[in-house]
């Protein structure tokens, strides 16, 4: 190991190279791409309901009624967060949201019914109740969907750090100038630096949308919740590209490596989920990754939350240190 | 500049291109389709939401469609050419076209706004802004990091 020898120059120079050169290498643009359609997308299927609601009302009533629509927001945002941790199948929450559209129209959705929803167990969890009653609750709705999804799209962005220039054995005229250590943690450095920029994008322009157009909200409330989604966002994805970086550093091929992310990025939830419903203890899987504790990065508890963090740096060294560990060594 | 020195995300942004350009395609076919037969769908069986958007899309008026379908057509054009010419590092049919193509798709998207009615997603949304995200991309990369590459 030559850890010794890393040049924080050296480290800043080729992270900032590195974040420029995302887009130009094409791995960075369809990250870009991808992230920014799905975030927006997921924000746009939350939101547009909400809006045709105070549409409708502003027509038929002249204005909005903002506790009927508070409570509606409630009653769309608690089963994508029920679903996020895991208390519903998706099956589940179509049948409810069949049987709910169903008794909307009946009943042609005046206040109370609506009301009857959202209030029944909304005392069964209180974390669930902090996220949509003492926080604008369509924004972490939002939030905790793109914890979910976003942890499959980040190897789009990570998978090709070293293993391309392996393959094409580049990694040698770059040595002549400086050392690995510093090529893999500046690269490293470099496509944490894009995927934070990519979350503020998507993060600024949610917030932006929802404190102009839908006013439900007051700005304060919603620009603080919105900070700490993007710090929870940005800080999730650590461990998820340092699992990139490991991939990376050993496979010659970024293709393989690529496929190799994707498999075991999604294939420890998916193994997780599916393997404890015929085995208990393979929920434990999840805890390989941050899949099975990252929804307390946005946990009423600050000691919670600071933990979640926390664990996701340490995560993200380790297998960061593995992955140099391997790189360090390996033929390039 | 050599075909070989084309950066990969050059080459990413032409596929992407293809794929929006035939979906455009699809879209359009679709859209002729609903339009020519619009007269002879039956509402009786529809639902109170899907009865007030067929309406909105029948009262919306000929020259409307008409425009917003020239729109989509030309955008769908655009793109393909301008796919090809990234491909093969085109100025004109690269860069120009590309940029033309980014200008008439945000234009399309504002008029579409304009002119859509809200029961059709017309207005501004997050629908809107999703729809410019491309356009708006393809608009800085031509002119910022493949500036110097779509030369021949």
């Amino acid at each position: 190991m030559k850890l010794k020898t890393i040049t924080i120059g050296h480290v800043r120079l080729i992270s900032l190279y590195w974040s420029r050169y995302a887009v130009r290498s094409g791995s960075g643009l369809v990250y870009l791409m991808i992230a920014l359609i799905f975030g927006l997308s997921m924000a746009h299927i939350l939101i547009m309901p909400v809006e045709q609601l105070i549409a409708r009302q502003k027509r038929e009533m002249g204005n909005a009624d903002p506790q009927f629509i508070k409570k509606t927001i409630i009653d769309i945002g608690r089963p994508v967060i029920q679903f996020v941790f895991g208390q519903k199948t998706l099956e589940e929450i179509g049948q409810e949201s069949m049987a709910r559209q169903r008794s909307f129209r009946d009943k042609d959705g005046g206040p109370e019914d609506a009301a009857a929803g959202p209030n029944k167990d909304a005392d069964i969890d209180p974390w669930i109740t902090f996220l949509l009653e003492k926080r604008p609750a369509l924004l972490s709705a939002i939030f905790m969907l793109l914890i979910f999804g976003m942890p499959f799209a980040i190897s789009f962005l990570g998978y090709n750090q070293v293993s391309g220039d392996i393959q094409s054995h580049g990694l040698r005229y770059l040595l002549l100038r400086t050392e690995r250590s510093s090529i893999y943690f500046g690269r490293f450095l470099g496509t944490v630096i894009f995927s934070t920029a990519v979350m503020a994008i998507i993060v600024v322009t949610i917030t932006f949308y929802l404190g102009m157009k839908t006013r439900i909200y007051p700005a304060g409330a919603l620009t603080l919740w919105a900070l700490h989604g993007f710090l929870a966002l940005s800080i999730l994805m650590v461990p998820y590209i340092a699992v990139c970086s490991l991939i990376s550093a050993s496979v010659d091929s970024p293709f393989l490596s690529l496929v190799l992310a994707k498999v075991v990025i999604a294939g420890v939830l998916l193994m997780g989920l599916l393997g404890s419903i015929y085995w208990k203890p393979a929920k434990y899987l999840l805890y390989a990754l941050p899949w099975g504790w990252q929804s307390n990065l946005l946990h009423p508890e600050p000691a919670r939350c600071l933990l979640a963090a926390l664990g996701c740096l340490v995560y993200a060294g380790f297998f960061l240190f593995l992955g140099y560990y391997h790189f360090e060594r390996r033929d390039l | 500049m050599s075909e070989e020195k084309r950066p990969g995300g050059l080459t990413a942004l032409a596929v992407i291109n293809f794929v929006f350009s035939g979906w455009g395609f699809i879209s359009l076919l679709g859209l002729a389709v609903f339009f020519a037969f619009i007269g002879k769908i039956p509402t009786d069986q529809m639902q109170e939401p899907q009865k007030t958007q067929f309406e909105a899309f029948q009262d919306m008026g000929v020259y409307v469609f008409v425009m917003i379908f020239v729109l989509s057509l030309i955008s769908s054009v655009l793109l393909l050419l301008s796919g090809i010419g990234y491909l093969k590092q085109k100025k004109f049919l690269g860069r120009t076209i590309g940029n033309i193509y980014a200008v008439i798709a945000i234009v399309g998207s504002v008029f579409s706004g304009m002119m859509f009615p809200s029961e059709l997603g017309g207005g501004f949304n997050i629908g809107s802004i999703i729809g410019l995200i491309y356009p708006i991309l393809t608009l800085i990369l031509l002119n910022t990091t493949f500036r110097d590459d779509l030369t021949n």
